[in-house]
């Protein structure tokens, strides 16, 4: 008896799960995604996806956009961390550009949380002594 | 070692600009999105390495969603994917950041599986914007030129084994090489005497053609010629010879013309003759009234019939006083006939209209015809030259510049082979 109303609970949720999934689905048309649906279909092509069915690339490249925007958004708290880091420690001073500079620094950090792990030189040297003080490099 | 290094920095930007990576149109495109993704969060500017690695990792993002959406659509025994292979791919992929729900995974593959309900927060709330360009789509794929098969070719398979329906065989020439060689074998010695020979043939015409008009009583050329003229001094000598033969000759002057006409009747330049005694015409008149020297009178007659002759006479070779006296008279018209006889054109005809128009042929010698052909236009026009003979005289003007152009270069040809 349990058995079969949760099931039939179940398939009645199913139902209204489907129906919602439905309407999401339909909701996907209307917006439409940054990334364009070209570029979406070209690459779950080549990874062997095979759908025609546009909501669903639709709703791939919504994801896809939600994962970037994710990102993204961390690697701004990062940056805007460090630039507010930096203006207390000295407040006399003009405050610092406001840009905000999607830069390597942050966007590694960022990236750790989702384990992909991103490390950028800091530079690029051509001698042993390049960039050390003019006092060290005379030595 | 300088322009070497410059030559590679240019490839070497040539290269970077140029060279079409796999996927480099894909990669270009998915930055674009990555960036107005970025700018929609809030970030004013991109450092050029942090873009690019986020758009590398979105399109990883991408393949990955698709292979394991695929994997799972396998894996239900299904080779086209559906909603909810995606939503399992999703929840892999979403596994490490963690969402809720994320315990009842195996449960919830639907509307209330915490992905989608993530996905589902976020189409609501964030703002719609579309890519920034029409994007083609790619990739392009060319037509495919198949290999025409037998059965298209019209051909047999050389072999049994081998079905009609398989792509032909190339043809044999594009795979056989079969030797060549030249036919013609090439002898320089032969060559250099079958030239000889040409030269030969070319010469002996020209100099055919220089007797005729020779004989038809025109100057070939003043016994100054040049020292290798040997042939056509030749001819003028035996001209001259005929000349003086006729030098004590005394005739009226009204017989000649008819003498003249009747001795050149058979030749067919009859007109350069006629045309040398009309130019004469008017000097010999003048001779007559005004001369009493019966030497001048010989002069006379022997012009008239020799008008040929006289050019040869005149240039210089004053050999009895008559000539003397010939030549102080008649020094302009001398003059005329010396340089060219383009004149006797003109005073053919303007004397003696009956006769056939005057051929004007300017044949004086091998290196005055071409120089002085102008003079003569210039010097004629006072004489009240005719249009067609100008024409006329143009014509030949270029024939004898050529005959002689060759003739000239055979005789040099003529040294170098003898």
């Amino acid at each position: 008896m349990n058995a079969q109303s949760s099931q039939q609970q179940s398939s009645d949720g199913r139902h209204d799960d489907d129906a919602a999934l439905t309407d999401f689905l339909a909701s996907l048309m209307d917006y439409t995604p940054t990334i364009p649906d070209e570029l979406v279909e070209h690459y779950l092509a080549k990874s062997g996806f095979q759908c025609p069915d546009v909501r669903l690339t639709r709703l791939v490249a919504v994801a896809t956009q939600k994962f970037i925007a994710d990102v993204a958004t961390d690697a701004l708290q990062q940056c805007k961390a460090r630039q507010s880091a930096v203006v207390k420690d000295k407040r006399d001073k003009q405050q610092k550009d406001k840009r905000l500079i999607l830069t390597m620094e942050d966007l590694s950090k960022a990236l750790q949380e989702y384990g992909v792990n991103v490390k950028h030189q800091d530079y690029f040297a051509d001698s042993p002594s390049a960039g050390l003080d003019p006092a060290a490099r005379d030595e | 070692m300088s322009d070497g290094g410059k030559a590679e920095s240019k490839t070497g930007k040539k290269s970077r600009i140029t060279r079409a990576g796999e996927d480099n149109f894909g990669r270009a495109i998915s930055k674009v999105a990555v960036a107005q993704i970025c700018e929609n969060v809030g970030f004013e500017s991109f450092n050029e390495s942090a873009l690019d690695s986020l758009a590398d990792l979105a399109i990883r993002y991408l393949l990955d969603l698709g292979k394991t959406a695929k994997f799972y659509s396998n894996l239900a025994g299904r080779t086209e994917c559906n909603v909810f292979d995606i939503i399992q791919g999703l929840d892999d992929l979403g596994m490490s950041t963690g969402f809720s729900g994320a315990s009842e995974v195996e449960f919830n593959c639907t509307i209330s599986s915490g992905v989608v309900t993530e996905i589902r927060g976020y189409v609501e709330s964030a703002e719609e914007t579309p890519f920034a360009q029409p994007v083609p789509h790619f990739p392009v794929v060319g037509e495919w030129r198949l290999i025409p098969s037998f059965l298209q070719m019209g051909e047999m398979p050389g072999f049994k084994h081998i079905p009609e329906w398989l792509p032909a065989f190339p043809d044999p020439h594009t795979y056989i090489h079969s030797a060549m060689w030249n036919e013609r074998v090439s002898d320089p010695r032969t060559d250099k005497i079958e030239l000889a020979r040409q030269h030969r043939k070319a010469e002996r015409a020209l100099l055919n053609l220089q007797q005729k008009l020779v004989c038809n009583g025109l100057p070939v050329a003043s016994t100054s010629a040049e020292p290798d003229d040997y042939r056509s001094g030749l001819e003028v000598n035996d001209i001259e010879n005929q000349v003086l033969a006729n030098l004590p000759e005394d005739e009226d002057q009204d017989e000649s013309p008819a003498i003249l006409s009747g001795k050149r009747s058979g030749e067919a330049k009859m007109e350069n003759h006629v045309t040398l005694l009309e130019m004469f015409a008017p000097a010999v008149e003048a001779m007559k009234d005004g001369l009493s020297d019966s030497g001048n009178e010989g002069e006379k007659n022997f012009l008239s019939k020799r008008p040929d002759g006289l050019a040869a006479k005149f240039s210089g070779e004053v050999r009895t006083e008559k000539h003397v006296s010939f030549l102080e008279t008649f020094a302009p018209a001398i003059e005329a006939m010396k340089d060219g006889h383009s004149d006797s054109g003109n005073y053919g005809e303007k004397s003696f209209p009956g006769k056939r128009p005057a051929v004007c042929l300017e044949f004086k010698g091998d290196k005055n015809v071409f120089g002085e052909s102008l003079d003569l236009r210039i010097r004629n026009k006072n004489f009240g030259r005719t249009a067609p003979c100008f024409g006329r005289e143009d014509e030949k003007d270029d024939k004898k510049r050529r005959v002689e152009f060759i003739l000239r270069q055979s005789l040099e040809n003529q040294q170098e082979l003898t």
